[in-house]
């Protein structure tokens, strides 16, 4: 399968549906897909590029949140300062952490990025003076002024995340296609020969993780916005999971997939929360009967129905 | 902090490690042989220690959940690979962490439409809620008989790895399982035993934590990240790595629990931090 260059028809497509989104559901409902989609982007990155599976990828989000929370309420930032640094603390505390974890290699990645994670829930739980313990940071600014422009309505707080979302989105893909993407792969593929061929393996994978880290960061830095104060729960190991199933949901095998994986969970999640509180349940079938018979996840389907039309029209 | 103090806590913490270390050791002996992490392991424990509510609200007496919830886990692991992992034997690692992981997931769920989602507290046997006097210096005898039985567990774990045929081929296994169903070992079978025993460990860890902790849905992603610690701090594949990593993060956590209190959980993974930074392997790792 040759690659298709930049833009290509899973570009159109998510922009197609970001743009109809907020027409077709509830303006908050839409922006929470745009955010778990960016969180999720950076699973992706993590699994889909450098066959990392990162179980902890909600700590980033939460230091992404807290940070944001800080500087808002705290120190007096404007809006893009604060998503800057946020991203900045995200990817910084990534690339920190990440020099410890890849001492370890293989199964240990998945079991520290997990202990990581539980780190930093109870780091916000004994820093309580900073974080507000078990009551998150609460009254954050409703309302931000960008060059000129208001930020207060629920349209403009969904246009401010769809552009986050969009931006990582287009990162993330640029990164797959270039050489450090290349390299990426071929760590997927074969660790012991990339580092035989004299890529210094161990840098490449503190890099993508903190590229990944910050990615995650971002997404918390436009949660807390959009919330208006930070929950504890963003920190939660629940949260890291949360975005892990919606990226395997979703297939890991193009970023696009993330926004297929956000929309399926958020949307089921909605619908069935009000019929059934345990609808967990059958998020939790779902993963197992993509595991087992859609490797590829939602995002594949899309894939395979678009080759199969391409064989027909070249074949006859 | 007083030497009477210093004393209860070590102790505090060896109860607390043995009760990690059973965690861990079930976590080790299924990967060593199947080399791939059971992120279902933390809903086991989850599931023995609502058994062991249960069976105490049925008789009163939690004699027979020490016996019950060990065998029902076991039980359970074993339908959960007839029925599920074994179809993801050639699939690649990931998919067998994300298929355990789904488990995990789902085990909870059923946990809390049985239960309901607050927590719930198992009191301590009547006849282990008294203190005993260690010298001069007084303990709760539940803590004690936790010592006590999880240290005869763990010579008992020991003597099946290391002692019986069944060990030997789990040993052997762990080097290589084709080599060893080579050699006419049917080793479907020593990968259905793995799990029961992966289980029942996980599921005696669950029985003794009930009276300590109380029991609540979210157990288990606690649980599962202390294992992980463990493995790490000890190293994964051998059961003394278990055992020093489990009874070092318990009294680290016990320690700190008193010097201070809303960091002690912390302070676990600080010392996980501090083992990876100076000896990367763990401190008696094969892998």
């Amino acid at each position: 399968m040759s690659e298709i260059r930049f833009p290509d028809v899973a570009t159109l497509l998510v922009v197609t549906v970001v743009a109809i989104m907020p027409v077709l559901m509830p303006m908050t409902l839409a922006t929470s897909i745009v955010i778990f989609a960016t969180a999720t982007l950076s699973v992706t990155l993590l699994l889909g590029s450098a066959g990392l599976l990162s179980f902890g990828q909600g700590l980033y989000l939460g230091i992404g949140s807290y940070t944001t929370g800080i500087l808002l309420r705290d120190h007096g930032f404007g809006l893009m300062p604060t998503l800057v640094i946020a991203t900045l603390a995200g990817a910084l505390s990534a690339g920190i952490l990440a020099l410890l974890i890849v001492r370890r290699r293989g199964i240990y990645f998945v079991m520290l990025t997990l202990a990581f994670a539980q780190m930093g829930y109870f780091a916000v739980l004994a820093a309580k003076d900073v974080t507000g313990g078990e009551n998150g940071l609460t009254g954050l600014p409703r309302s931000f002024a960008v060059g000129g422009m208001t930020i207060a309505s629920p349209l403009s707080f969904y246009l401010l995340t769809a552009v986050g979302f969009l931006l990582a989105f287009l990162l993330v893909q640029r990164l797959n296609a270039s050489p450090f993407g290349s390299v990426l792969i071929s760590i997927r593929e074969n660790e012991s020969r990339s580092e035989a061929m004299g890529y210094d393996v161990k840098m490449f994978k503190v890099a993508v993780i903190a590229v990944a880290g910050g990615i995650a960061a971002f997404s918390g830095a436009l949660h807390a916005v959009f919330l208006g104060f930070v929950p504890p729960s963003d920190i939660e190991l629940e949260i890291s999971q949360r975005i892990l199933v919606m990226a395997i949901i979703g297939g890991v095998g193009s970023p696009a997939g993330a926004i297929a994986g956000s929309i399926f969970y958020i949307v089921v999640s909605e619908a069935l929360s009000e019929l059934w509180a345990r609808w967990m349940a059958l998020i939790a079938l779902a993963l197992i009967a993509i595991v087992l018979f859609l490797p590829g996840g939602l995002w594949s389907v899309g894939q395979r129905i678009a080759m199969a039309r391409k064989g027909r029209s070249s074949g006859g | 902090m007083s030497m009477q103090l210093l004393l209860f806590q070590v102790l505090n913490g060896v109860g607390i490690g043995m009760i990690y270390f059973l965690l861990a050791a079930g976590l080790t002996l299924i990967f060593g042989l199947m080399r791939f992490v059971n992120f279902a392991h933390g809903a086991f424990y989850l599931v023995a220690a609502y058994l062991t509510f249960a069976v105490v609200q049925w008789t009163g007496s939690i004699w027979w959940a020490l016996l019950i919830a060990p065998v029902a886990v076991a039980a359970l692991a074993v339908v959960i690979e007839r029925v599920l992992l074994r179809h993801t034997y050639k699939m690649p690692h990931e998919a067998q962490i994300l298929i355990t992981f789904a488990i995990a997931l789902l085990l909870q769920e059923l946990v809390i439409m049985g239960f309901g989602p607050l927590g719930q507290n198992v009191p301590v046997p009547p006849q282990l809620a008294g203190i005993v006097f260690l010298g001069p210096y007084v303990y709760p005898a539940y803590r004690l008989a936790v010592v006590a039985s999880a240290a005869v567990i763990a010579l008992v774990v020991w003597l099946v790895v290391e002692k019986t045929k069944l060990g030997a081929i789990l040993r052997a296994g762990s080097e290589s399982s084709e080599m060893v169903g080579l050699l006419g070992i049917n080793v479907e079978r020593v990968f259905m035993a793995t799990f029961a025993l992966g289980g029942a460990l996980a599921g005696l860890a669950g029985v003794l934590a009930a009276p300590l902790r109380g029991v609540e849905p979210f157990m288990s992603g606690e649980a599962l990240g202390i294992a992980f610690v463990v493995i790490v701090v000890g190293g994964l594949g051998t059961l003394s790595g278990a055992l020093a990593g489990g009874l070092l993060i318990g009294i680290v956590q016990s320690i700190m629990s008193t010097l201070w209190p809303q960091g002690a959980q912390l302070m676990i993974y600080a010392a996980m931090a501090i083992v990876i930074l100076i000896r990367p392997a763990g401190l008696l790792g094969r892998f």
